[in-house]
C-alpha cells in the first residue's frame, strides 16, 4: 500500500515529481471519462457529453496542480520524518555500539572531558575578568588617576593629595569629572552586634564619575560632602540586605557608624561598588579644600574622560599641572622632593589598573590548559583511531555489502559525535563546580572574582570545542578506509602498509604529547623552585606561635593619646598574664599586610634644605615589647615601658633605614621627627634586623617605629586606634587563646570589634598566595598533560607490540634473545620520547619567556628545571614500556607462526 | 436548488460516502449525487485536493486498482482515524445545526 520513496530521491527529485504529476493527470481523467460515458449511456452526443462532463469537473488544471501540490507537501513531511527516525536509529546504534565497548567510551569521554572542563573553566574566568569590560555604563572611558614616583618604593604608585585632588579636579578639562575615595573599615553597630565592615570614603562626585544608580532614596550631594553637614550613609545593595533584610523603610532610619548616629538616604543597586573592592557602607569623605596642603598621598581618584580626550591627551595635561604643584603648593611640594621622587601625574584606564599582570596570568593559565586540551584530543584521536582499525574487518563487510562510504562516514561521524557531546556534559559540570568553588580559595588573587560565574561563554566554548574535536575524529577512520575492501578481506586483515603508516601518525602526535607535557612541565617546575625560593626568603621576623587580631577604638570613646595608651596597656596586660601566653604587643601596621602611611620626616644633623630630607618614609606606632613577639632583632635597645610611660622619645629604625640614612653608621642616638624640623627629636635607640613588610619578593623596608604616645613639641600624626594585636605563646596553637582574648576584650570594653583573627604564618602565607595559586595551577595542568602523555605511549607501544607479534615470532625464532626483544622496544619507545624532549625543549625555550613576570629568582632558562623534567619524561618513557616490552619478550615465536 | 457547500463540510461528506467502502473519486461523486437527489453538486475537480488532503492527514488510505471499466484508478477508503474524526465531525455537525435552527425560531 505504502509508496516507497528512495531515501536520497524525496518527492523534490524531478523524476518522481513527474510521475506523480502523471497520476494525478490519470485520476482526473478517469473522473473524467466515467463521467463522459455517463453521459454518453443517457444518450448525449459523444462531443456535448465531453462538454457536460468538463463543465462539471470545473477548472481541471487548477485541480490538478492544487493536488499536486498537497502530494509534495506530504512528500516533504514524509521524508523530514523519514530523516529523523534516520538520525534517531543512527542515535541508537551508535549508543550501543559505543557500550559494547566501555573502555573506549569511559577512556574517550573522560579524557576529553577533563580537557574540556579544564579549558572551559579557565576560559570562563578569562573572559569574565579580563575580556568583559567593568560593570560601570561606558566604562572604557573611565582613567584610574594616581601619582607617579619612581624614585620611590616598589611599585611607584601613590594616590593623590586632598590639595592634588582638588587642583586637578578643577583644572583638568579633559577629564568631565573627578572623583575621590578613601577605603577603611567602619563599625557599624546599633540594634544588632557591631560589626566591622568595609567602607569607602568618597566624594560626591565619584558616585556621578561611576554613574551609580540608587535603588532607594538617593545618593551623596555637594552639601553632604562639606565638613560640619549631618551624618549621612549610604548602604551597599548586599549589605542592605544582610544587615537590614532588605527593609524598604531603611530610607531616613537612624544608624550607629563609628558610635555616631547617621541617617541612611540611600541604597545602592546590586551592581554598583567599587572596581575589586568591597564597601558595605559609604560616607562622604568631607575633604577641606581650604587646608592646608600636605604632602600625604592617600587619596584614590577615578575619573571620566571628557568627549574627545583620550588617556594620552589627560596624562599630558595632568602633567602639565602637577608640573605646577611646587609653585601652588610650596608647603606641600618642594622642588627637590618633585625631583627625588620623580612625581609625576598616573592615568592608567582603568580596567588596566584593576586587571594588574592578573591578565597575563589567566592568558597563560588559558594557554597551558589549551595544551592539555590538545594533549587530550590527541589521545582521543589515537584511541578512535586504533577503534577504526579494529573494526576495518567489519567496515570492509558491510563495505562489501554495498553500504556504501556515505553510511559508513555517517556512521563514525554519529559516534565520534555522542562521544563529544558526553564528554562536553562531563566538561561542563567539572567547569561549573570549579568555578563554584574558585572564588572560596583564590580570593585575593583575581580581581573581579565577584563577576565571575559560569555561563553562557563556558558552555558556548565546551560546546564549539566538543563539536569540533567531534567532527575531527568522526574523519579519521575514514581518511584510512580501505578503497579496495575485496583486498582486505582477502587477506584477513592483516595489511601492514596501512598500519605502518598508521603507527607513524600516532607515532608523531605521541611525540607532539610528550612536547607539549614538556612544555607544561617545565613551568610547573620553574613556579616550584619559585615558590620554594620565596618562602625560603628570611622576613626578618619569626611567625610561628603567634595570633594577631585587628581592632578599633571608636574616637568617640577614645578622643585622646592618653585614653588610647591607657587602652592599650591594659590590654597587653591582661594578655600577657593569660596561662599559655608568653608575650603580647600592639601596632598600627603588621608586616606583610599592606605597606601602612609614610609621612615625609626631618632628619637631625642633615642639611636644612629639602633635598636632603628624605621624601616618605613607613612609619609604625607600636607598643614596647613589639620587637619580642614578633622575634625581630633588635640591635642596641627596644623601647621599654618605662620609656613608653616616661616619653622618652625612644625610637627603633630598620636596618634598611640606617642604610638610607646614615650610610657611613652610627644610626643609634640620631634623632629624627615628624610634623616639624625643629627640637625635640625622637632618637633612635635601636637598629631592627632587616624585614621585608613589603612582601618577601620586594626588598627590605625602611620603617621606622614610634612609641605609642607623643614627646611635647613633636606631635606623631594621630592616635592609634586601628590597631594589631600580636600575641606570642608558649604552644604550638596561638588560636587556643582566643576565646580568653574575646572575654578580655569584653570586659574592656564590649564596643570595640574584633576583625581578621589570623595566625602570622597564615599572613606570611597570604603573602605569598599568588604565587602558590599560580603554581597549584599550573603543577595541576603539567600533572594531567604528564599522565595523558604517559597513558598515550604506553598505548601505543602495548598496541604496536601486539601488532607486530608476527614479526617478533620471527626474529626469535632466528635466534633472538629476550632480552634483545625487550631492548628494542623499549629503546624505540625511548627513541620516540627523544624526539618528543627535544621538540618539547625548543618549544619550551621559545615559549617559556612568557613566564618570567611570575617567576622569582629563578632564570627562565633554569638548566636544572630543564634537565630534571627531560629525564623524568625518559625515565616515565622507560616505565610506560615495560610492560609492553616484557610481554613481546614471552612471545612464544612457535605459537605466533602456527597462527599465521 | 443547488446549494453552497460550507466550506470545511466538503471533508465530511466524503468521509461519509466513503464509509460504504473503498472508491475511487468518481464513485464518490455519483454517490453524493444520489443521496442528495442531486441537490448537491460541487466541482467535481475540486474533490481531488480534498482527497489528497485526507490522505495527508491520515483520515484515508489510497491505492491503484481497476475500476468496473477496467481502467486503473485509485481507490481511496477510510483509516480508523478517518472513522473516529467522521464520527466527531458528525457530532458537531448535529450541535451547529440545532443552535442556528434554535436562533432562527427564536421569537423577535
Amino acid at each position: 500500500m505504502k509508496r516507497r520513496l528512495d531515501r536520497y530521491a524525496g518527492l523534490t527529485s524531478r523524476l518522481d515529481r513527474d510521475r506523480s504529476d502523471e497520476d494525478i493527470r490519470d485520476e482526473l481523467e478517469h473522473h473524467l471519462e466515467s463521467r463522459i460515458g455517463e453521459y454518453v449511456a443517457a444518450g448525449l452526443s459523444r462531443e456535448s457529453a465531453e462538454r457536460e462532463a468538463r463543465r462539471r469537473m470545473g477548472d481541471m488544471d487548477r485541480y490538478a496542480e492544487e493536488t499536486a501540490r498537497v502530494d509534495a507537501m506530504r512528500g516533504r513531511e514524509r521524508w523530514r520524518r523519514e530523516r529523523l527516525s534516520g538520525a534517531v536509529r543512527e542515535l541508537k546504534r551508535s549508543v550501543r555500539s559505543l557500550t559494547r565497548s566501555p573502555w573506549f567510551s569511559m577512556a574517550a569521554v573522560v579524557t576529553l572531558g577533563l580537557g574540556l572542563g579544564a579549558t572551559g573553566s579557565v576560559g570562563t574566568l578569562l573572559d569574565r575578568v579580563v575580556l568583559r569590560p567593568l560593570p560601570y555604563s561606558q566604562s572604557e572611558d573611565l582613567v584610574w588617576v594616581a601619582s607617579r614616583v619612581n624614585g620611590l618604593g616598589v611599585d611607584g604608585q601613590w594616590g593623590l593629595s586632598v590639595a592634588g585632588y582638588f587642583d586637578y579636579r578643577a583644572q583638568a578639562s579633559s577629564l568631565s569629572d573627578l572623583g575621590g575615595f578613601v577605603g577603611t573599615a567602619a563599625t557599624v553597630s546599633g540594634e544588632r552586634a557591631a560589626e566591622r565592615v568595609p567602607a569607602a570614603l568618597v566624594t560626591s562626585s565619584l558616585q556621578n564619575v561611576l554613574r551609580f544608580r540608587p535603588v532607594a532614596g538617593r545618593l551623596f550631594t555637594e552639601s553632604d560632602d562639606v565638613a560640619g553637614a549631618a551624618g549621612v550613609v549610604i548602604l551597599s545593595h548586599s549589605f542592605w540586605q544582610r544587615r537590614f533584610g532588605g527593609d524598604a523603610a531603611i530610607i531616613g532610619r537612624t544608624i550607629d557608624v563609628n558610635a555616631s548616629a547617621t541617617e541612611v538616604v540611600g541604597v545602592l543597586s546590586p551592581g554598583d561598588g567599587l572596581p575589586d573592592a568591597e564597601a558595605d557602607i559609604w560616607l562622604p569623605v568631607r575633604f577641606d579644600p581650604s587646608a592646608q596642603p600636605v604632602n600625604s598621598h592617600f587619596v584614590s581618584a577615578i575619573g571620566r574622560l571628557s568627549d574627545g580626550a583620550s588617556v594620552t591627551s589627560a596624562q599630558l595635561e595632568l602633567d602639565r599641572l602637577t608640573a605646577r604643584f611646587p609653585d601652588a603648593f610650596p608647603t606641600a611640594y618642594s622642588p627637590s622632593f618633585m625631583e627625588e621622587a620623580q612625581f609625576r601625574a598616573d592615568v592608567v584606564p582603568l580596567r588596566d589598573q584593576v586587571l594588574g599582570d592578573s591578565a597575563r596570568l589567566l592568558w597563560i593559565l588559558f594557554g597551558s590548559v589549551a595544551l592539555v586540551l590538545v594533549i587530550a584530543c590527541a589521545n582521543v584521536a589515537n584511541l578512535f583511531m586504533v577503534r577504526a582499525d579494529v573494526r576495518r574487518r567489519e567496515a570492509a563487510v558491510r563495505s562489501a555489502l554495498g553500504g556504501g562510504r556515505a553510511d559508513l562516514a555517517v556512521h563514525y561521524m554519529t559516534e565520534s559525535l555522542v562521544v563529544a557531546l558526553a564528554a562536553a556534559v562531563l566538561g561542563v559540570a567539572m567547569a561549573w563546580s570549579i568555578v563554584s568553588w574558585l572564588p572560596g580559595v583564590v580570593a585575593r588573587d583575581i580581581p573581579r572574582l565577584a563577576e565571575v560565574r559560569f555561563g553562557g561563554a563556558g558552555i558556548g566554548l565546551i560546546g564549539l570545542t566538543a563539536v569540533l574535536a567531534g567532527v575531527v575524529f568522526g574523519t579519521f577512520p575514514l581518511l584510512r578506509m580501505p578503497h579496495d575492501s575485496s583486498a582486505l578481506l582477502r587477506d584477513g586483515g592483516r595489511g601492514v602498509s596501512g598500519s605502518r603508516r598508521q603507527n607513524a601518525v600516532r607515532g608523531v602526535l605521541v611525540a607532539g604529547q610528550i612536547a607539549v607535557a614538556l612544555t607544561l612541565l617545565v613551568g610547573a617546575g620553574l613556579m616550584v623552585r619559585s615558590y620554594a625560593k620565596l618562602r625560603a626568603v628570611d622576613p626578618g621576623l619569626e611567625p610561628e606561635r603567634v595570633l594577631t587580631l585587628e581592632l578599633n577604638l571608636p574616637f568617640r570613646t577614645y578622643g585622646t593619646w592618653e585614653s588610647t595608651y591607657t587602652f592599650h596597656r591594659s590590654l597587653i596586660d591582661r594578655a600577657t598574664s593569660l596561662p599559655g601566653v608568653e608575650s603580647a604587643a600592639t601596632t598600627t601596621v603588621l608586616p606583610l599586610a599592606g605597606p601602612g602611611p609614610c609621612a615625609s620626616m626631618y632628619i637631625e644633623d642633615r642639611p636644612q634644605d629639602a633635598a636632603s630630607q628624605p621624601p616618605c618614609l613607613l612609619y609604625r606606632l607600636v607598643s614596647p615589647g613589639w620587637f619580642d613577639v614578633m622575634g625581630i632583632e633588635v640591635d642596641g635597645r627596644a623601647p621599654g615601658w618605662e620609656d613608653a610611660d616616661g616619653r622618652s622619645g625612644a625610637i627603633v629604625v630598620t636596618a634598611a633605614t640606617a642604610r638610607l640614612l646614615w650610610p657611613e653608621g652610627g644610626a643609634l642616638g640620631r634623632g629624627a621627627r615628624g610634623n616639624g624640623d625643629q627640637p625635640p627629636f625622637y632618637r633612635v635607640s635601636g637598629v631592627a634586623g632587616d624585614i621585608r613588610g613589603n612582601g618577601l619578593d620586594a626588598p627590605p623596608t625602611e620603617e621606622v617605629y614610634f612609641p605609642l604616645l607623643p614627646i611635647e613639641g613633636a606631635p606623631l600624626w594621630s592616635p592609634p586606634r586601628a590597631f594589631t594585636l600580636a600575641i606570642r605563646t608558649a604552644g604550638p596553637d596561638p588560636l587556643s587563646v582566643m576565646p580568653a582574648v574575646r572575654s578580655i576584650m569584653a570586659e574592656l570594653d564590649a564596643d570595640v570589634p574584633i576583625a581578621n583573627v589570623r595566625t602570622m604564618e597564615a599572613v606570611v602565607a597570604q603573602s605569598t598566595a599568588r604565587t602558590a595559586f599560580t603554581l597549584l595551577l599550573l603543577a595541576v595542568a603539567a600533572g594531567l598533560a604528564l599522565m595523558l602523555s604517559v597513558v598515550g605511549l604506553y598505548g601505543l607501544v602495548a598496541y604496536v607490540v601486539s601488532q607486530r607479534r608476527g614479526e617478533i615470532g620471527i626474529r626469535m625464532a632466528l635466534g633472538a634473545q629476550a632480552g634483545q626483544v625487550t631492548r628494542m622496544v623499549v629503546g624505540r619507545s625511548l627513541a620516540l620520547a627523544a624526539a618528543g624532549i627535544a621538540l618539547g625543549l625548543i618549544l619550551t625555550f621559545a615559549s617559556v619567556r612568557v613566564l618570567r613576570a611570575l617567576l622569582f629568582d629563578v632564570s627562565p632558562t633554569d638548566p636544572l628545571t630543564f634537565a630534571a623534567v627531560s629525564l623524568l619524561l625518559a625515565a616515565l618513557a622507560v616505565g610506560a614500556s615495560w610492560g609492553p616490552a616484557r610481554r613481546a619478550a614471552r612471545v612464544d615465536p612457535m605459537e605466533v607462526m602456527r597462527v599465521e | 436548488m443547488r446549494i453552497e457547500l460550507i466550506k470545511g463540510t466538503l471533508d465530511m461528506l466524503v468521509l461519509k460516502a466513503l464509509m460504504a467502502g473503498p472508491a475511487h473519486g468518481y464513485a464518490i461523486a455519483r454517490w453524493l449525487e444520489d443521496a442528495t437527489d442531486d441537490a448537491l453538486r460541487v466541482e467535481e475537480g475540486s474533490l481531488y485536493p480534498a482527497l489528497h488532503r485526507l490522505e495527508r492527514r491520515g483520515m484515508v488510505e489510497s491505492d491503484w486498482g481497476y475500476s468496473e471499466n477496467n481502467r486503473r484508478a485509485r481507490y481511496y477508503a477510510l483509516t480508523r482515524a478517518g472513522r473516529k474524526w467522521l464520527r466527531e465531525e458528525r457530532a458537531a455537525w448535529g450541535v451547529f445545526v440545532a443552535v442556528v435552527a434554535k436562533v432562527m425560531a427564536a421569537p423577535v
